[in-house]
């Protein structure tokens, strides 16, 4: 822009010189007088204008032919706009200089007239047809004169002269001698010594014998005739003596021929002005027509270029917008409709940049709630699943991989059929969700109890359709684990039938022993020996299964209220080899297998209640085990994962498993599926993992059974007191 | 002390110095010179129609030196018309100086005059220093602003007006 500027002022001031310049050469054409001396440097500084102005178009034309075949913005409008231009200018201009050029011929010509020509020349002609006679008389006269001097010699000469000079009226007369010596003079005029000699021309004329005779115009005395005749001595012919005569004409036919001279020299010279005139107006005019031409020309490019600026500016500006640059901003252009175009785009610019930013704004906002959506959710003990309306996992939560115990990334985008097909323990839940689905019901609540790689759990669902449409729809299904809750409630009404069994039971059962005894010692006495036998069997029998329920009654009451623990370090790898050992060492013969991690760390808990657990687990592994090659596996390991500060304690045996039916209830008092025991093994086992805040799971692989038993390494602070009452 | 200069000048326009000579006579430096007028057709031309011509001599003597323009010790120039008289159809020759004026017969006869230069005074002998050299130089030209103004626009550009001689340069020393 500054550069067009500059372009510009440069413009003017080279239009300022050209008009300039054109001036003083048109006066200069006009007056020589005034601007003569100026024509040539004129002429040599139009010449410079003119190569400056041809070398501009040329690089001007050069940059355009470039630009075109760049394929720049605006190059091809800038072409036919600068086409267009330079028709506009050339056409008339040319019109103009043809017809201005005829009509100077033509004017210049017709100023000149062929009669007055003629008219002049016969003027001319006829002047010296009278001359020509007068001049014949003179000769005569002289002729006659030269005969008088034929005896006069040389010292006489002058006095002859004098009379002869008077009598032919000659206004000088002169005697030659060889080599046009003066011998003798005589003229009208005193003043004038010297005689006007004759030239060598007319001397070598004479000395062939020829006599001479012409008009000379003598400078300030006028026309006058001269005549040279050759004039013998006394030495005879032989001697090359001349004499020459000068006669003035009169003076009326002096002014006449005079004036017919001077008119007749003007037109002359007027007419042969013609050309001259003609060429120089001619060169004056085409210089000026170059001129403005290569001018009209050189402003055409620019001109063109400075309308199609903002044009191609705009071009550029909506090229640079399709390409992503939104809030591109262009230079403001003048008042005019491009202007308020340019004006218009920076507008429309902004404010597309405005809404792109909002646009990113929201797309942040709807981010970081997302982020924070996800957050709530990941932190939620619930499970969360989203589903797109096709039935395809969406979305999920932490929870809800943990709940199902299925790698739910897997199934991300598929439905949950096919993550069911690959995981087998999925398929309830997924055939759940699916059918409920697939009803009309916005929502919907469901119980659903699953087998999972950490045990049975029982799921509390429930779902609803999403709102919106097409893609933005679907389902949300939300389920919690309340296998934990129902196992509590369970838990505590056991724990008060214990409470109350042990109390309740517990009171009549001594009376009942003491009875029993009392009776066999006061009436066993008093009976004869068959009587006294069956006495004694039947009290037996009581006091035994007295004691027996005294022994039940106890463990109710042990599970009831369990003794406070004593937590320490215990190396649980250390615990288990002791315990296994006295199995070994009581002379049964079962397989143990110990799968023992190596550098496990030591666990803070009970080690009289593990140890207890641990022998309920073996005792009811190997109760369980086929008796003949009973293989128990007891498997400890540090726990992976989620659980990396837990300790996990396996132990499988290769019996037939947990029946289906008690898998739901196996850590449930008298669930057992054996004849004898008291039913508590598994629920004593699950008291104390629980006292330790650990959690267990039950379930059959590979054709027996495994109790899975996870503690945490660090107690947790409430759990120090023991969740016992 | 004679020096005459004898080589041939180089052709410039249609005017050339042949000979340019300074000699000492009577306590005066004084030039004789021959110049060959050879009139363009175009000056001929225009000189038979009428137009007066007008042909300056210059002629000059300068110092020679070395280290800087050489000193002018005198400028001399003699300027003639040149005129076509229809009526006696003779050629004028007029000495601008004094306005005498002679005709001639023939365009030649006019220029062979014109072109002979005889004791044309330069300058006092006595203002001339004896040890040094000087140097003498005559050139001519036709002038064309003084032609008619019609004409003058052409000839600054026709190359048949452009008529002037060398500078013919000849030493001389007192």
């Amino acid at each position: 822009m500054r550069l067009l500027r500059h372009q510009g002022f440069l413009r003017v001031a080279l239009s300022v010189l050209l008009v300039l310049s054109l001036y003083l050469l048109s006066a200069a054409t006009e007056n020589s007088a005034r601007f003569g001396r100026l024509y040539i440097w004129l002429l040599l500084l139009n010449g410079v204008v003119i190569v400056a102005l041809v070398g501009l178009i040329v690089n001007n034309i050069w940059r355009l032919v470039r630009s075109v075949r760049r394929q720049d913005t605006g190059s091809r409008l800038t072409l036919k706009l600068m086409a267009l231009f330079v028709l506009l200018a050339v056409v008339p201009g040319m019109v103009v200089y043809t017809f201005s050029m005829q009509f100077l011929q033509r004017g210049v010509d017709s100023w000149f007239d062929v009669r007055i020509e003629n008219a002049l020349d016969d003027a001319l002609a006829l002047s010296q047809a009278a001359l020509d006679q007068r001049m014949r008389d003179m000769q005569q006269r002289l002729e006659e004169a030269a005969g008088e001097l034929a005896d006069v010699s040389a010292a006489m000469a002058p006095v002859t002269l004098g009379d002869l000079r008077a009598r032919t009226g000659a206004s000088e007369l002169a005697l030659l001698g060889e080599n046009g010596r003066i011998i003798a003079a005589s003229s009208i005029d005193t003043a004038d010594i010297l005689p006007h000699r004759p030239e060598e021309g007319i001397l070598l004329q004479l000395r062939q014998g020829r006599p001479y005779v012409g008009l000379d115009p003598i400078e300030n005395s006028g026309l006058h005739i001269r005549a040279l005749v050759p004039a013998p001595g006394p030495q005879g012919p032989g001697s090359n003596r001349v004499l020459q005569g000068l006669f003035q004409v009169s003076p009326r036919i002096n002014d006449l021929a005079a004036e017919v001279e001077t008119a007749f020299s003007e037109y002359r010279e007027l007419a042969y002005l013609r050309g001259p005139l003609k060429d120089s107006f001619s060169l004056t005019l085409s210089l000026v027509l170059l001129l403005s031409l290569l001018f009209a020309v050189w402003s055409a490019f620019y001109l063109a270029r400075r309308l199609v600026a903002p044009v191609s500016r705009l071009a550029e500006g909506t090229r640079a917008m399709a390409a992503g640059h939104y809030g591109t901003q262009l230079p403001p252009g003048g008042n005019d409709e491009l202007g308020s175009l340019v004006h218009s785009f920076n507008d429309m610019s902004r404010r597309v940049a405005e809404v792109r930013d909002a646009a990113r704004h929201n797309q942040a906002l709807v981010e970081s709630q997302r982020a924070y959506l996800e957050t709530v959710l990941g932190r939620l003990s619930s499970g969360v699943l989203a589903l797109a309306p096709d039935g395809s996992l969406r979305t999920y939560n932490e929870a809800a991989g943990a709940i199902l115990s299925v790698p739910l990334a897997e199934g991300v985008g598929q439905p949950l059929g096919a993550l069911a097909r690959r995981y087998p323990d999925f398929a309830p839940f997924a055939e759940l969700v699916a059918g409920h689905c697939q009803g009309s019901a916005s929502e919907w609540r469901a119980e659903l109890g699953l087998d999972t790689a950490e045990g049975r759990r029982a799921l509390m669902c429930s779902g609803a359709v999403l709102p919106g449409r097409g893609d933005s729809g679907g389902d949300v299904i939300v389920f919690d684990d309340v296998t934990a809750l129902i196992q509590a409630q369970r838990d505590a009404a056991w724990g008060e039938v214990a409470r109350r069994l042990a109390h309740e039971i517990r009171n009549p059962l001594t009376p009942i022993q003491l009875s029993a005894e009392r009776l066999q010692l006061k009436v066993g006495p008093h009976l004869d020996d068959d009587e006294a036998a069956l006495l004694a069997r039947s009290t037996d029998t009581i006091i035994h299964q007295v004691e027996a329920m005294k022994d039940m009654v106890q463990a109710f009451s042990e599970y009831a209220r369990p003794p406070a623990l004593q937590r320490r370090p215990v190396d649980l790898n250390a615990l288990v080899r002791e315990v296994t050992e006295l199995y070994r060492s009581e002379g049964q013969d079962p397989a143990l297998q110990l799968d023992l991690a190596a550098d496990l760390p030591a666990l803070q808990a009970d080690p009289g209640r593990l140890r207890q657990l641990l022998n309920n687990l073996l005792r009811n592994a190997l109760e369980a085990a086929e008796p003949e090659g009973c293989t128990v596996t007891i498997r400890t390991a540090r726990g992976a994962g989620r659980y990396a500060d837990w300790i996990e304690l396996d132990v499988q045996d290769n019996g037939p498993g947990f029946a289906e039916a008690m898998l739901s209830q196996l850590f449930e008092p008298y669930v057992t599926s054996k004849a004898r025991g008291s039913g508590l093994g598994l629920a004593i086992v699950k008291k104390i993992v629980e006292e330790h805040n650990g959690t267990i799971s039950a379930r059959n692989i590979n054709g027996g059974a495994r109790v899975s038993v996870r503690l945490p390494l660090m107690a947790a602070q409430d759990g120090q007191t023991g969740n016992g009452e | 002390m004679l020096l005459l200069a004898t080589a041939a000048g180089a052709q410039s326009g249609g005017f050339e110095v042949n000979a340019l000579e300074g000699r000492f006579d009577a306590g005066l430096l004084l030039a004789d010179a021959r110049i060959d007028y050879r009139l363009s057709s175009t000056a001929r031309e225009a000189l038979e129609n009428g137009v007066p011509l007008t042909i300056a001599q210059d002629l000059r003597l300068e110092r020679p030196r070395w280290w800087w323009r050489n000193a002018r010790v005198v400028a001399h120039e003699r300027r003639y018309r040149l005129q076509y008289h229809a009526m006696s159809r003779r050629y004028v020759l007029t000495w601008l100086a004094t306005g005498e004026s002679r005709s001639y017969r023939s365009l030649d006869a006019l220029t062979a005059r014109l072109g002979r230069i005889e004791g044309w005074p330069v300058v006092r002998q006595e203002r001339l220093n004896a040890d040094r050299r000087y140097r003498l130089m005559l050139s001519t030209a036709l002038e064309v602003e003084a032609l008619p103004r019609l004409l003058r626009t052409v000839a600054y550009v026709e190359a048949g007006w452009q008529l002037a001689s060398n500078t013919r340069r000849v030493e001389v020393q007192p």
